[in-house]
């Protein structure tokens, strides 16, 4: 068998395969991979209809700025299950409607580098699709906006192969909401996941407190009500960072951008990006795509001579004007790249046109740079071993850093003529002189004394002046744009801002917890913005305590990434991981192993907010564990949690106080009666006893001829401030007030106000004259546990 | 010639009521109920150069109704104030093992006693506060006090009545068993020229054996290891009244010599009695380590505990003159300590007829 007609055999192969490719369309591949888009079974692709269904309407209605009214019910229909979703939102145009329900991949919010819920899903769509596989039916939209007189009402499916709508109805109908949407879809599905579902709607509830939610599912009705009536900040779109975006991307910037130079293109295309930042930018850049200049010192003698003898053809006196001239504006620059005497013999020239007359035209100028550098770079190997010398350590014997330097300057004469060269041909010539010292002497430089070297005398070349290429130049050309995208990374840009950025805020968390927990305590926190691969994010933080959480169990987690819950996946999220590397029993949970989700009547929840929350799979059910976002949940949970352990210490101890207090009203009466048997004398008071001992403040009345006395006495070891108000039956206005004691009378009654602030371990009085008899009073300021009032 | 000075109890019934009188002020006036004792700890042991005794020194612990632990204390103390004022009243005597017994009846559960060493915490702060000995209470400790033999002649009041008893004829083998509160003793006669006191119940029965209190007109005291009160008040009973000198016959190790000391100087538990109870003059037969020396007695080495003992024999304030010195350094140099008994080696009668003859004769009292 001959090799040529085995190739024959071999092509029609690959032909008979060519033949069977063809291309599919995103609908036809999504149908066939359901599971991608969190449709893999059937309790499940429930759940991902109704979330995709309630983030849109959510959303929407926070652009509109109305406070968000979802309905969400599903019917269990024998075969099928029927799933509703209604909002009061603005509603979605005739045109707009099709597209938004019967195309997949359409929308919005997929472009938008804003924090959005619609970044976490595929798209209501999805759910259209998804329901048209498995019940055959189509889905039933009603949708009216603002202003409409009339409702309009769609029967439609996605088309597959083409990855359009195909609508079976298309009419007007009569609404009783004003403006909204009402979604209707018959898909397979099962209440396995009733909890989840239960979950995610009560978890939605409370991170968004604004919204007002319903669930009604086969076995329960749930209402979720307002918990305050303020939208959530508007956020704003913006640019991408410099430090967030890929090769890709930017070489489909370059594309499309209006700006000219790159320096433009930085400053319009990017945020943070102001002229300085574009500078520094494009200086980085210059030194990758060109290499920076090195420079050397200005030789002693001849240079002056050299200069002058490159010139030609014009008057002795001119000639040496402008070599002098040459020679001092070098002497003041030095060290001197090829760069900077171009410069120099440039302004030089000018000035000798100027005083003699004479044009010093371009050769000249060529020739005078030629001979001044050729000066210049002969005069290297004294720079070269000052530059080793400094940049190695005392260890290295002086042959050995004579020998490197020698053979540094040596290669230099194998580089670019101006000496330009790129970090790493820098970094490759010190390499070929390092080793070519070790075999000479012997003496060996290893890679940290190679760095140091590299980076002595990379420090000592400049950037040079040319002009970097425009964009148009650049889109071609990866490797400048590879280049490009290496200097963005390495400067230093501020942060992203973070008006991009909506978080739920403190009140608004401790709000949303309040609504739906009935727990004893709450407490919030929001970290500042920081930044994860350039994209800016926000951690925030919740717990409730107490009440009627359940004691028994593991603490109940609550998982946010844009203000939308996740529901599964929790042993895989970085929320779940950080929560469990804290020491809980230091914040007063039970925590055993000292690690993993703590015990107790609590619920924490966290909410990562960012215009690219990153994920551990395509699902989006989990965060992924990036370091930066690691630690702001770690901070951000640590400080509501730092509340906890105050909460639950001051409760301690005021658990300690009464227990004492309820033992001593048991032993201090039975001891009165009992001392009071034995000296045969009626049973003491111990009131007063009693106060004193509870660290109590006392406050006591003695009334002696027509004078009121009341003394506050604080035995506690802290400054108290009360208010007393004393009741004084009596129609005559009582006398001897002071003057901060209000008296003010009311229904035959005098009522006196008196605001007192009593230092630990003091007392004060107040006192007035009435012919009252009958008084009552109330104190505030003091908890009732710690106050005793002996009327 | 003192019988008991109270016999009907009702100095001490009153001392009572008044320290509940100061509770119930204490209540009235809104104080926080209160009592201040002296701290009854090694720290707070003072030697005072007049009496020659240990008496408390000015630190005091003071149990409040401040806190649920004091409360309950100064509930306890006024169930027992109540408990031993109807026991006086009613002439009727108690032990504080009973006391502690008994409170498991009371009603409060909070004023039950949960050790017996509580109830006689409690029942040595009444004594101090209410500055009533607890004999006076009619309160009983355990342990029976000391064995007498000797030419001396007594009444005793006993709640059958009294009783004329001579402790060597009147007595058996055993000797007088004293009472528990020696107070109620009257001493009719005394034929007895000195009081030997002796730590172990061998020892003693030898000398009884061996007609020693004959012998010597001694009045032989078995002390039974450390002292009871009852004893020591004896002692001092004898010392006082009787004008006799007293020896204390002891083993030779450190333990023992604080049996003397106890005899002599007090007790840190009693010190509020040392007054009472303490001999000063009582002086130190032996074992000494110079006797250990001397007759070549069969020893024991000193064990740890016993060299610690003795160390801190050299830092105590009784044991600070010359000639104590001198024996506890011997003691320490020669590692070794000597039961009394161990004078048999030389003989059964050796220790009633040479080493005691010798030792008393040295000592000034034959």
């Amino acid at each position: 068998m001959s090799f040529q007609s085995t190739l024959g055999e071999e092509e029609s192969v690959a032909e008979e395969l060519a033949a069977g490719q063809r291309s599919i369309s995103i609908a036809e591949f999504f149908e066939k991979n359901k599971h991608m888009l969190g449709f893999d079974s059937g309790a499940r692709g429930l759940v991902t209809a109704v979330k995709e269904a309630v983030d849109n309407a959510l959303d929407a209605c926070e652009e509109a700025g109305v406070l968000p009214d979802i309905y969400v019910e599903i019917v269990d229909e024998g075969d099928y299950y029927r799933l509703i979703v209604e909002d009061n939102g603005p509603g979605i145009t005739k045109e707009q409607l099709p597209k938004v329900f019967g195309k997949l991949l359409y929308g919005s919010r997929f472009h938008a580098r804003e924090q959005s819920r619609g970044q976490q899903g595929i798209g209501i769509s999805a759910a259209v699709l998804y329901s048209q596989l498995t019940s055959g039916k189509p889905a039933k939209i009603t949708s009216r906006t603002q202003g409409g007189t009339e409702a309009q009402y769609f029967e439609l499916v996605i088309d597959t192969d083409t990855n359009e709508p195909e609508i079976d109805v298309d009419s007007t109908t009569s609404w009783d909401r004003p403006h909204g949407t009402r979604i209707e879809l018959e898909m397979e599905a099962n209440m396995r996941a009733r909890s989840q579902l239960r979950d995610y709607i009560e978890h939605t509830a409370v991170v968004n407190p604004h919204a007002r939610i319903e669930l009604v599912e086969p076995k329960g009705q749930f209402k979720y009500e307002r918990g305050t009536d303020e939208l959530p900040a508007e956020t704003e779109e913006i640019r991408p960072h410099p430090h967030g975006v890929e090769l890709g991307t930017v070489i489909k910037m370059l594309g499309e951008t209006d700006s000219y130079s790159i320096s433009g293109f930085l400053q319009e295309e990017f945020t943070r990006v102001g002229a300085k930042t574009a500078r520094n930018v494009v200086d980085n850049f210059r030194d990758r795509y060109f290499g920076r200049g090195m420079s050397w010192s200005v030789p002693e003698s001849g240079i002056e001579d050299a200069v002058a003898a490159a010139v030609a053809n014009k008057s002795s006196e001119a000639t040496d004007s402008f070599a002098a001239a040459v020679v001092e504006a070098l002497k003041d620059a030095e060290p001197v790249s090829h760069a900077d005497i171009v410069d120099a013999v440039g302004t030089a020239a000018e000035d000798a046109a100027e005083s003699f007359g004479e044009t010093f035209g371009a050769t000249v100028r060529e020739n005078a740079v030629a001979a001044a550098w050729e000066a210049v770079r002969e005069n290297r190997t004294g720079d070269c071993e000052r530059l080793v010398d400094a940049a190695t350590t005392t260890r290295k014997g002086e042959d050995a850093v004579a020998g490197l330097a020698e053979r540094i300057a040596e290669t230099f004469a194998d580089a670019d003529e101006r000496h330009r060269l790129t970090r790493e041909e820098l970094a490759a010539l010190v390499d070929r002189a390092a080793d070519r010292t070790e075999d000479a002497l012997g003496a060996s430089f290893g890679d940290t004394a190679r760095e140091n070297v590299v980076e002595a005398f990379w420090e000592r070349a400049e950037t040079v002046p040319d002009d970097p290429p425009n964009v148009s130049e650049m889109v071609g050309n990866r490797d400048a744009v590879a280049e490009l995208l290496a200097a963005m990374t390495a400067t230093d840009i501020m942060a992203p801002p973070t008006g991009c950025l909506s978080p739920i805020t403190p009140d608004n968390v401790h709000a949303g917890l309040e609504k739906e927990f009935d727990a004893d305590f709450f407490s919030a926190a929001t970290r500042d913005a920081e930044v994860h691969g350039g994209d800016p994010f926000i951690v925030e933080a919740g717990i409730a305590y107490g009440g009627e959480l359940e004691s028994e169990g593991k603490v109940e987690l609550m998982r946010f990434a844009n203000r939308v819950p996740l529901v599964y996946q929790r042993g895989a999220c970085a929320t779940t991981d950080v929560i469990g590397d804290i020491g809980w029993r230091n914040y007063g949970l039970d925590q055993p192993g000292g690690s993993g989700v703590p015990n107790g009547p609590c619920v924490v929840m966290v909410h990562v907010a960012s215009t690219n929350v990153p994920f551990t799979s395509e699902s989006k059910d989990a965060i992924a564990n990036v370091p930066e976002i690691e630690d702001e949940i770690e901070l951000a949970v640590r400080e509501a949690a730092r509340e906890l352990k105050s909460y639950l210490n001051k409760r301690r101890s005021m658990q300690k106080r009464r227990q004492k207090q309820d033992v001593l009203a048991t032993i201090l009466p039975t001891m009165a009666e009992k001392v009071a048997e034995v000296t045969d004398q009626q049973k003491p008071e111990v009131g007063d006893a009693m106060a004193r001992i509870m660290n109590n403040v006392l406050v006591e009345r003695e009334i002696a001829d027509g004078t009121v006395a009341l003394t506050v006495e604080n035995n506690s070891d802290t400054a108290e401030s009360l208010e007393l108000t004393d009741i004084v039956s009596t129609e005559t206005e009582p006398e001897g007030l002071p003057e901060d004691v209000r008296a003010v009378e009311m229904d035959g009654e005098y009522f006196l106000t008196w605001n007192v602030s009593v230092p630990a371990g003091e007392e004060a009085t107040l006192e007035y004259d009435t012919d009252a008899d009958a008084f009552d009073l109330s104190v505030d300021g003091v908890e009732d546990a710690k106050l005793t009032i002996s009327q | 010639m003192s019988a008991d000075t109270d016999p009907d109890g009702e100095d001490a019934r009153e001392k009572l009521i008044d320290l509940a009188a100061e509770f119930y002020d204490q209540f009235e006036d809104g104080e926080v109920p209160h009592l201040s004792v002296p701290t009854r700890t090694k720290s707070n042991i003072e030697y005072d150069e007049e009496s020659g005794v240990w008496v408390y020194g000015d630190r005091e612990s003071t149990r409040s109704a401040n806190s649920v632990g004091g409360a309950r204390k100064l509930l306890k103390a006024t169930y027992a104030i109540e408990f031993l004022a109807k026991q006086l009243d009613e002439d009727r005597s108690s032990t504080l093992r009973e006391l502690y017994y008994l409170s498991e009846s009371w009603d409060e559960e909070e004023a039950q006693f949960n050790s017996q060493d509580e109830s006689n915490g409690l029942i040595e702060d009444l004594e101090i506060v209410s500055g009533v000995k607890r004999e006076d209470f009619h309160m009983r400790p355990e342990e029976s006090g000391a064995k007498v033999m000797g030419p001396l002649h007594l009444r005793e009041q006993t709640n059958r009545g009294d009783r004329d008893i001579h402790c060597q004829e009147d007595v058996g083998q055993g000797g007088y068993q004293i009472p528990n509160n020696p107070d109620t003793i009257e001493f009719l006669d005394c034929d007895a020229a000195f009081v030997l006191a002796v730590e172990t119940g061998g020892m003693r029965d030898r000398l009884v054996e061996n007609g020693f209190d004959e012998d010597h007109d001694a009045l032989v005291v078995h002390l039974g290891g450390q002292p009871a009160r009852a004893t020591r008040r004896l002692i001092k009973r004898l010392h006082d009244e009787l004008d006799l000198p007293v020896a204390v016959f002891t083993d030779g190790d450190p333990w023992s010599y604080r049996i003397y000391g106890s005899v002599a100087y007090g007790s840190i538990k009693s010190a509020h009695l040392s007054e009472y109870l303490a001999t000063p003059e009582a002086e130190f037969v032996g074992i000494r380590p110079q006797d250990i020396v001397e007759y070549d007695l069969p020893t024991d080495p000193l064990a740890d505990s016993d060299i610690n003992a003795l160390e801190s024999e050299l830092e105590d304030p009784r044991f600070q003159t010359e000639y104590w010195r001198e024996q506890i350094e011997l003691q320490l140099d020669i590692d070794k300590k000597a039961e009394q008994q161990a004078l048999a080696s030389r003989g059964l009668d050796f220790v009633t007829d040479t080493y005691l003859p010798e030792r008393l004769s040295e000592m000034g009292f034959l």
